[in-house]
Parts: structure tokens; sequence; C-alpha cells
């Protein structure tokens, strides 16, 4: 660390500002917030489009003698049971009514037959089998099937009311705080999900910044002018901090915009849609200070070894080929999480979970998903991390050093390899 | 105290860069580093600088190596160019300043100072890339020498520019000179190291062919040079000839070089010019031309690449 400031800090301030002071860079970071918003809003935005459609299904029932009004009946099983909006008409006019079907006008038109003696249902529409209306239609038509065959075997409809009656349906959670537990896995593998998904964007996007920029001073041969000024190590430590730092600035507003989402996602719906059914309450966010924490050095550990390699390449053109192995580290990392979101529990899962390389994106999707993740299992992850982020500032001073100086030549392995062990 | 390259050799690979490369660069005085292209100049001067590691050998500048000196001993000026070219000239001169530990108000200052210098005040807020080649190049100087380093190290400083930028930056050479600061530079170009060098090396296929102060140099070479020029056709080339010490040199427009050896007292031509007759226009006593001893130590002038690449050019291959 000796005499690794102040240069460091003047490599890292101009990196920054060149970085993020380009109106290019101001119109990105704009736009992604807006779609970071727009997403977190998202199931809102469904809600509330989905919600505006009323279905409107037509009901033909002049051929199946019953002795209720089958619109009337249908309208109240479904308005009893789903809160989502079926208009149920008579048809007057069946044949109108499938020509009103074709034209969009109705949804549906839903046919109430005999089969010997039983109640058949017909349904002309577009809707597919999981579509929720059609479900909520198939429900109250069963409904109105089986009162069919309780007045015939002679129930009286008082009677069959009552064996309609709700029944007595209470879901006791483990934890009393949580909501419906299967919603709130449902959010939290989501959660975990966006934070891997986030994590490896941040990665290999950011990475890249810092690998190309490194490239550039080489190809605009401002280096020999740096490498003079200032020492590798130094120059090594300002690229990643400023370029790194300046990738953070651009994530953390986009971020945040996500966030802001979230929180306002309840108060949207309410006002929007009129119930508080979508409101995240189940989320911790006091999550995001570890997986804050455990994520800074990792992608700082990713820069380093990033700008290390980027030093290799004599040309931009070269940039993704010399960084080669660092996305296919990040994707590993990538992949191990897609795979382990599945199963949390399982012990490699964990073990990776603590593995540099692979904590920022196991740790905390485990955290999230189990609950369950013990305070030593984040120091050991994050004490790993320091001591590989601090292995790879010497290796990539190293290559750095030696790569900086190097034109013509692609960065081969071997030549990695030769840059590390030679004193320049 | 002096800047001692004590028998510095690197290798890339196969390829020997410098085999026990030595020099002397007495302090407050300007060095020309000769070579042809891949002679081993610009790794000598990496090494200098601590750039580049040497196999072996070292290098002491006032009797410290190289290695321990801070880095603001030494001011560089690259051969390849390159500066950032979307930050205006200030903001680069700064932070490069910055790195040196120079304060922005004492950068600024002699930023103002040396772009009136070049003639070049208003470029002050322009971008580098607005800015043509060679004003870059008066640019990365005032990079070079913002931190007033001790020892001045450029490469090829002169190639790229025109007459009236060269003699600004012959004028820049001379300015710190007399501040006290010691200068290397490297060219192929000769004329320029004839007008400001007081001593030089020649550098040969990593090898230092011949080096110390440009005099004993010449003196070295075992022969005078006598430019000389008669009314009569061809300055009278044809009767030099006839002559038993002397030999013809170089012929031009006006005049012809003749060489004389050491011993030999170079009257015996004016005499037999008298003898003869002749009018003598022009006697001019002098040494060989740094390009007679280049190409008499290396066996070919130091610019023939150029020169080939120049026909190369021309015959369309």
């Amino acid at each position: 660390m000796r005499n690794l400031f102040p240069n460091a800090w003047h490599v890292a301030r101009r990196e920054y500002l060149q970085r993020t002071g380009t109106r290019t860079f101001v119109i990105v970071t704009i736009i992604l917030a807006l779609v970071g918003f727009g997403l977190a809003m998202l199931p809102v935005v469904i809600r509330l489009i989905e919600g505006d459609d009323v279905t409107r299904v037509a009901v033909d029932a002049r051929e199946a003698e019953l002795d209720q009004d089958p619109v009337t009946a249908l309208r109240l099983v479904l308005d009893a049971g789903e809160g989502s909006a079926i208009e149920v008409v008579a048809a007057d006019d069946p044949e109108e009514a499938r020509r009103q079907v074709r034209r969009d006008e109705l949804d549906g038109l839903l046919t109430l037959r005999r089969e010997n003696g039983d109640l058949a249902f017909e349904y002309f529409g577009d809707a597919g089998l999981t579509d929720r209306s059609l479900i909520a239609v198939r429900t109250a038509a069963t409904q109105l099937a089986i009162a069919d065959r309780l007045q015939r075997a002679g129930v009286d409809p008082q009677q069959a009311g009552e064996i309609f009656a709700p029944t007595a349906f209470q879901v006791e959670p483990v934890d009393p705080d949580a909501t419906d537990p299967d919603e709130l896995y449902g959010q939290n593998y989501v959660i975990a999900m966006a934070m891997v998904i986030l994590t490896f964007t941040a990665i290999v996007t950011y990475g890249t910044w810092v690998a190309t920029s490194v490239a550039e001073e080489k190809s605009s041969r401002v280096m020999e002018l740096l490498i003079t000024a200032a020492t590798p190590r130094q120059l090594l430590a300002g690229k990643v901090l400023g370029n790194g730092f300046g990738g953070l600035t651009q994530f953390g507003a986009v971020l945040v915009a996500a966030l802001l989402g979230f929180l306002a996602q309840g108060t949207v719906a309410e006002r929007v849609l009129g119930d508080d059914a979508l409101s995240l309450t189940g989320i911790d966010l006091w999550i995001l200070i570890p997986f804050g924490l455990l994520f800074i050095p990792g992608f700082l550990l990713y820069c380093t070894l990033y700008a290390g390699l980027g030093s290799m390449a004599s040309r931009q053109e070269d940039v993704n080929q010399v960084t080669g192995p660092m996305l296919f580290i990040g994707m590993a990392g990538y992949f191990a999480a897609f795979i382990g979101i599945n199963t949390p529990d399982a012990s490699w899962v964990q073990v990776l979970s603590w593995i540099p390389f692979f904590s920022p994106y196991l740790l905390p999707a485990r955290t999230v998903l189990t609950g369950n993740v013990a305070l030593w299992e984040w120091v050991l992850a994050g004490v790993l991390m320091l001591i590989l982020l601090a292995v790879a500032i010497w290796v990539a001073a190293r290559i750095y050093s030696a790569g900086v100086l190097l034109y013509g030549q692609r960065g081969s392995l071997r030549q990695v390899w030769r840059a590390v062990r030679v004193d320049r | 105290m002096s800047l001692v390259v004590d028998g510095i050799s690197k290798r890339f690979g196969p390829v020997v860069a410098l085999d026990g490369v030595s020099f002397t660069v007495e302090p407050r005085r300007i060095f020309g580093l000769l070579g042809a292209n891949g002679a081993g100049k610009t790794t000598s001067m990496r090494i200098v600088l601590d750039i580049l590691r040497p196999d072996g050998g070292r290098v002491t500048w006032q009797g410290t190596p190289n290695t321990e000196l801070p880095r603001d001993t030494w001011g560089y000026l690259p051969e390849e160019r390159g500066l950032y070219q979307r930050m205006t000239v200030i903001d680069v001169l700064r932070f490069f300043a910055a790195l040196y530990g120079v304060d922005g108000a004492t950068a600024t200052r002699e930023v103002d100072y040396w772009l009136a210098r070049f003639r070049i005040p208003d470029y002050r807020e322009r971008k580098v890339e607005e800015l043509s080649k060679g004003n870059q190049q008066k640019i990365q100087f005032i990079a070079a020498i913002i931190h007033d380093p001790e020892v001045l190290i450029m490469d090829e400083p002169f190639s790229g520019l025109d007459p009236v930028n060269t003699q600004l930056l012959k004028e820049a050479f001379l300015e710190m000179r007399d501040r006290g600061k010691t200068l290397i530079f490297s060219t192929h170009q000769m004329e320029q190291v004839e007008e400001l060098c007081e001593a030089i090396c020649i550098i040969d296929r990593g090898r230092v062919v011949v080096h110390g102060p440009v005099r004993d140099v010449k003196r070295a070479m075992g022969r005078q040079v006598v430019r000389f020029a008669t009314d009569g056709d061809g300055h009278g080339a044809a009767w030099l000839g006839t002559l038993k010490e002397v030999t013809i040199g170089a012929q031009r427009a006006d005049y012809v070089e003749l060489n004389v050896p050491a011993g030999t007292d170079p009257q015996i031509i004016l005499r037999a010019a008298l003898e003869r007759g002749e009018r003598v226009t022009r006697f001019e006593l002098g040494e060989p031309s740094l390009e007679e001893v280049f190409i008499e130590h290396v066996g070919r002038p130091a610019d023939e690449d150029e020169r080939h690449l120049a026909r190369d050019q021309v015959a369309g291959r």
C-alpha cells in the first residue's frame, strides 16, 4: 500500500470523471434507471392491464331446461368466488352471440344442454385452458351442474345452498410475521434470481470497461507517459477504482430506481387497482447490506483481473479475446448460482457459496432463499474474498507491468504466466 | 556526477536487444543517442527510466541506482506520441503534473509559460484531438518537463516536426540545458545532433560502437575534411584525384569534400591549386560530419531504412 496514493487517486479521479462525464453515460444511465423502475412496476402494470379487462360471457341455456335462471346462478357463483370481473349476460340470439364473439365484442359464449339428463357445457371463445376467467367460468359451471344433480336427486334447494356454503380454511404460516409462505418463497426466488443476474451483468459489463480503458491507453500510447509518471500498481489501482466506481454509479442509479419501484409498488397498486394484494411486505431490505459488503470486494476482484488481462491487449479489438477467461469464470459463477438456486440447501451450494469467485452470487441468494445462513459464513466468505483480492492485485500488477509495454502480440495464457514469473 | 549506464543487456525471447551497452552522460549537457531503427535506443532509454529491467548491468544517476530514484527525476518524451485525445490541453497537462506531485497552481503557471513560448497560448482550453500533430508533440514535450525533472529523456523528439517547430523545440532544449538540466535524445537525423549535442553514443545492433564528446569522436576518425571549390568545371575534381594523399568524398553542387589523413597538411591542396593557376573560391577546413562518422562505424547511413522505404513507396512496391 506504500506510495499507492495519491497517484492511484489521481488516476481514479480522471477515469471516473472521463467515464461519467460523457453525455452517453448520462443518457444510458437515465434509460437504464427508467427500465429498472419499469421492471419493478411490471406486476402492477400487468394487473392493471388485466384488471381493466372485463370478460363478457353470454349464456345460452334454452335447451338446458333449468329451473333457475342460469344467468343469475352463474353471476352468483362468479361474484362470490374470484374477484376478477366477469360479466354474464343472457344470449337471446345464439347466432348473433357467436358473431359477436368472432368480432371480439364478446369474450365467449357458454351453451348449456342436456346430455342423458346431465348438464353439459360448451364454451365458444379464444381463451386457453389456463386463462383465469375460463377457470372461473369452469368452476362456476361445475357448481351449477352439481346443484342441478342434487336437485334431481331430490335435495331441497335450501339444503343445497348449505352444501355450497364456503368451507372454513385457514393458512397458518410457520413464521407468524410472514405472509403467505408460498407467495413469500416465490418472491424471494425472484429476488435471489434478480441479484444473481444483476451481479453477473455488473461484473461482465463494468469489468469490460476496465479492460477496455487499459487497452485504450495502450493503443493511444498514453501508456508510456503514464508508466514513467506512476508505478504499475498505482495505475492498476486507479483504473480499477475509477472505472469500477464509474460502473457502480450507473449500477447504483439503476438499483435505486428499481428499489423505489418495488417500494412504491404497494402504494401504486392500491391507488390504481384499489387493492393491496401486491405489496411485497415480506422483503427484508437488510439483505442488501451484507450483499453490498460482499459484492463490492467481489466486484473489485473481477475488475482487477480484467485490468490485468486488458493490459495484454494491444488494441481494443483484442480486449474480448484476452478477457475471455474472466467471462468464463463469471459465467461459471452465474450458472452455478442458477442451478444452486433450486437446491439452496445442498451442501455443494453451501461450500461453493464461500468460494470468492462464486460467493457474490451464491451467498446472498442462499440467504434470501433459506434464511438460515450463519454469520460466520458471511465472515468466512468475506475474509476469503479479501485474501484473493490481495493476491489478484499482486498478480494483476505483475501482468500489467509486463503487459503495458507489450505490443503486437496478443496475450496467450503462456505469456500471462511468463509475465507473472519474470521480473519485467 | 553523471548518468552512468554500465553494461546493460536485455533479451526479448530469442532477440538480443542490448548487449553490454555502456555510456556516460555528463550533467548539464545535451547528449545524443544515435542509431538506426532497431539498434536499441528505445530499449536503452526505457531501462534508464526503469520502465524495463535489464537482464544485466546497472544505471546510476549521481551515484544512486535508478531503481531507487524517485520517478520525478526523469522527464520522458516517448517516440510513440500519445495523449488523452478527448481531454483539454490544460486538463491533460495538469493530470500528468499531479501524478508527479506538482500542485495545480504551479502546473497552470508552467503550462501558460510553455504554451506562450511555443506560440500556442490559445490552445489551452482546446481538446487535444483538435490540435495538429506538431502541436500535440509540443504539448507532449510540456508534459515531459512540467515537473521540472533533472534529466530529460526524449525518443526521436524531432520526427514529424516542420522547420519552424523544430527550431522552437531546439530553443526549448537549450533553455532547459541553461536551467541546469541534463538532456538525452535519440535520433537518426544527424543535423540536430551536430547543432545541439556535446557528446554522443552510437549504438548498432545492441552494441556501442563509438561514444564520447563529439569533437573527440570526429578526431578519432583520423582525417580532416576540406570543403573545396574553384571556378573551373566540377571544382577541379578531375585533377584533385592526382594528389596522392587526398581522396575525394562527397561531391556537392557547389563544392567537393576532400578527405585528408591526420598526418597530412591540408595546405598541399591549396598549394597545388595555386600552382595550376586555379581560382579558389572556397577552402574550408573542417572535421568529418557525424553522418560520415556514423557511416564509417555502422557501415550504412542512420536513416537507410527510411530511404529504402521511400524508394519502395515511389516504386509502388
